[in-house]
């Protein structure tokens, strides 16, 4: 179904939606950030994008898995922590942030199913708003099969129409949402309807970076991985890891035993965000590290995005955000590596 | 001015003539506005080069890597590695030597001098500008950074977007260098420990709600660790598994590897891994400002480096990177080293 | 509330001159309160800033390093670096705002039993009031 709302109702419609904990965008000194919405007047979706995506909220970048201990009178006891019942909904991401969790259900909800991602997923009701300007200027999701107005993975999509916002509800779980606060919206009319149309086909034209020929470049990794190329490419990376945390698709994760106490015996097990870029990436206890250097972890995260993922799940682990671009401190473009790729040896 | 031609005749003379195996310098990054670092390897790729206050790269870090491959090669290549330096990051290139990481004869140091003014502060542009994009910036005259934009050009005081570092900065150009491009000016410092001043003069308690909230943004993502080029550990402190292992190495060894803090980015493992970096940090950072400026979540991470640097001066009259014969500042004391906190 | 706070004070004493200085005090029959474990180095030289931040992040509420008095060091420098080392690391956590109180040096001597109970009782006078330490104790 679609909707109206006008922008000074949106606090009205969340105030109804009070039983949920509301993500938003809100400003921390001079970043923007997902956290929880203590008063719902304070929100404005009139943000640029947040460094830290919000998979962060879905998939933490910290979570109990589960708690062991061990004690004389109780002898060893695990228990699995699986996150608490809490409606979450995370309002104003942008249409990449629900692609992301769309390629991201394809491995956590595949044929091995992680109850703690799915629980929080199941959970959550995302409320995106498409973009009507690229919000960085290294947005490409139009070459990786998404776009500014993308309805992957989410429930609600809002198009900014001015004083409005034009409300799509794409789920069930959407649907329940708006049903909540019926007063507050209305029908749209034809007009509108050919304004939202206008105004997603014009932030189609606006994103200007592009990657022609992507389609070919899954089987020309295949073939580069023993090549010098990555050597090259490799030479500025610094080894931190900020393209893979702050990639709304990257998954990795890393598990310890925290332990609390050793006597009694008290500790959890923790899942934390792991990067193949860091050096422990692929260490063996032996020793061994298959990914030692630098060009093999670069190789890594091109490959595993642009090949391997395609290779299983028919998809390109990419949603065009541009953050690694932006964020990197030494300026590695995803973009111009991947045409370096399609052009490699021609 | 720096003649950036002259720059580029040095190099492509260098790398003609086989003195070295390539050059670590700054080319146009694919924004087209941010220069990145670049690695050249054949004299026509010189024209590449170029040199603007957006040139921000300690490029000093790349000496580690090339230690590194060299250390793994069976037969390496023994010529020096080309690198240009700004001031900071010769201080860097300084340490380095010091701490006998690399030898003299594996750096072939090309200076330049930022001549008064340096490298500007991304954020506070972007604040002057008010949501213009830059494409371009010189350095002008008058003191003044010449900024274009998609519709014009702003002419800004230096001052006014300068990094902080540079505002403090202790070395306008290389202290040590085999060529050097540009004039040896001095920038005028009023208090090159202006900007830890006011911190210190918080309330215990206001200094504690400012660094629990700040490093509660922490993600680990080590940024500020891969990007310094004092941090060259094979094996760091804050990492919970032994990387110098071998085949050889027992399972009572590999156990016994203490795991100091967790990884997970909680607020107190956040911060006992800044304060162990700053703390192995002390007498080592040059304030070249890369952490800050790769943090991704703006930690002024400058704030706690930059204690350690004025301490070191303070209590014991030392100062890093200037001279490469000088002990390094916990591997030396003084009879008069103060004690007055020690009961 | 606060007369029942019994600070946890973790001591690093230097083995040949403060801890034997302890043990003097010991031996002697000194009383002083038992909020202090103590952990023998080989000298104060060799306790490195990371023993005492994770001292803090294990829940210490107070941390004591005490070597040999300077020109006294049975390795014969090493209270020297101690004394460099550690005014750095006290100068950085009182950066952040831990109270200065909770971190604390000093020199003891095999012969100065009565030194360090004296230093114990001052410490635990001066951490009691501060309460536990929560800002650098690990919480998971």
């Amino acid at each position: 179904m679609d909707k109206i709302l006008a922008k000074k109702d949106l606090s009205q419609w969340l105030k109804k939606l009070d039983s949920y904990d509301i993500y938003a965008p809100q400003k921390d000194e001079d970043q923007w950030t997902f956290s929880i919405v203590e008063n719902s007047d304070a929100i404005s979706l009139d943000y640029p994008n947040v460094v830290v995506p919000s998979k962060k909220v879905i998939f933490p970048q910290r979570e109990f898995l589960l708690e062991f201990s061990q004690s004389n009178e109780k002898g060893y006891q695990i228990k699995e922590i699986l996150p608490e019942e809490k409606s979450v909904i995370i309002l104003g991401l942008r249409p990449c942030e629900g692609k992301a969790f769309s390629l991201m259900d394809r491995v956590f909800g595949g044929e091995l199913k992680d109850p703690y991602y799915l629980k929080r997923r199941e959970a959550t009701t995302l409320i995106s708003l498409s973009c009507s300007t690229p919000p960085s200027p290294h947005c490409f999701c139009l070459s990786v099969e998404g776009s500014p107005h993308s309805k992957e993975g989410l429930d609600v999509l809002l198009t900014d129409i001015g004083e409005k916002f034009y409300v799509e509800s794409i789920t069930e779980k959407g649907n329940r949402l708006i049903d909540q606060a019926k007063q507050v919206f209305h029908e749209p009319t034809s007009e509108e309807r050919k304004k939202v149309e206008k105004i997603k086909s014009d932030a189609e034209k606006k994103i200007k970076r592009e990657i022609k020929g992507l389609n070919n470049i899954p089987a020309k990794l295949k073939g580069m991985f023993d090549s010098p190329f990555w050597d090259e490419e490799s030479m500025s990376c610094i080894r931190c890891g900020i393209c893979t945390f702050l990639c709304p698709t990257c998954h990795c994760f890393d598990i310890n035993d925290e332990v609390e106490t050793s006597s009694p015996m008290l500790g959890k097990r923790v899942r934390t965000w792991d990067t193949c870029q860091f050096p422990d990436f692929t260490m063996h206890s032996s020793g061994h590290n298959p990914r030692p250097e630098k060009a093999s972890r670069l190789r890594q995260r091109i490959n595993h995005k642009f090949q391997y993922f395609v290779e299983v799940h028919q998809k390109y682990q990419c949603t065009g955000c541009g953050r690694c671009i932006s964020l990197c401190p030494v300026g590695i473009d995803i973009i111009k590596v991947l045409e370096k790729v399609r052009d490699y040896g021609a | 001015m720096v003649n950036i031609q002259s720059l580029k005749e040095e190099a492509r003379k260098c790398l003609q003539e086989g003195k070295v195996k390539y050059i670590i310098g700054y080319e146009k990054g694919a924004d087209g506005w941010k220069a990145n670092p670049a690695f050249i390897k054949k004299p026509e790729d010189v024209e590449k080069l170029i040199w603007d206050p957006t040139c921000f790269h300690n490029l000093a870090r790349f000496l580690v890597d090339e230690k590194r491959r060299k250390a793994k090669e069976k037969q390496p290549d023994t010529r020096p590695v080309g690198v240009v330096v700004k001031g900071c990051d010769s201080r860097a290139v300084v340490i380095l030597l010091q701490e006998k990481f690399i030898e003299r004869n594996d750096v072939y140091i090309l200076g330049l001098s930022c001549e008064k003014a340096g490298v500007v502060d991304e954020r506070k542009l972007a604040r002057k500008l008010d949501g213009k994009k830059p494409v371009k910036i010189e350095l002008g005259e008058k003191d003044n950074f010449l900024v274009f934009t998609d519709d014009g050009k702003a002419e800004i005081p230096v001052r006014e977007i300068l990094a902080e570092r540079c505002l403090e900065c202790k070395a306008n150009f290389p202290v040590i260098s085999d060529v050097l491009f540009g004039e040896k000016t001095k920038r005028e410092v009023l208090n090159p420990f202006q900007s830890i001043e006011k911190m210190e003069s918080l309330a215990q308690e206001d200094k504690w709600n400012f660094w629990k909230q700040t490093l509660a943004k922490c993600i680990r993502c080590y940024a500020c660790r891969s990007v310094c080029p004092m941090c060259y550990c094979d094996e760091c402190v804050s990492d919970t598994i032994n990387f110098a292992v071998t085949a050889d190495t027992t399972a009572e060894e590999k156990a016994q590897k203490i795991k100091w803090l967790e990884k997970s980015p909680v607020l107190s493992e956040n911060i006992f891994y800044n304060l162990v970096r700053a703390i192995h940090l002390a007498g080592r950072c040059i304030d070249c400002g890369e952490c800050e400026r790769a943090c991704p979540v703006n930690i002024p991470l400058r704030l706690l480096n930059k204690k350690m640097e004025k301490e070191a001066l303070k209590l014991f009259g030392y100062e890093a990177g200037f001279d490469p014969s000088q002990p390094s500042l916990i591997s030396c004391f003084k009879d008069e080293d103060p004690q007055d906190f020690i009961r | 509330m606060e007369d029942t706070f019994e600070p946890r004070i973790v001591a690093f004493l230097c083995k040949w001159c403060s801890s034997a200085g302890s043990d003097l005090a010991g031996v002697s029959r000194m009383e002083y309160p038992s909020n202090v474990t103590p952990i023998q180095v080989m000298c104060s030289g060799s306790v490195s800033p990371l023993y005492i931040f994770s001292a803090l992040n294990r829940g210490a509420d107070g941390v004591l390093v005490s070597g040999c008095h300077p020109g006294d060091c049975h390795y014969i420098k090493g209270n020297y670096y101690a004394r460099r080392r550690l005014a750095l690391a006290k100068k950085l956590l009182e950066h952040i705002g831990l109270e200065p109180e909770r971190f604390q040096m000093s020199w003891v001597s095999a012969a100065e039993g009565q030194k360090y109970t004296q230093i114990i009782k001052e410490l635990v006078r001066e951490l009691k009031p501060l309460g536990p330490q929560t800002k650098l104790r690990r919480k998971v």
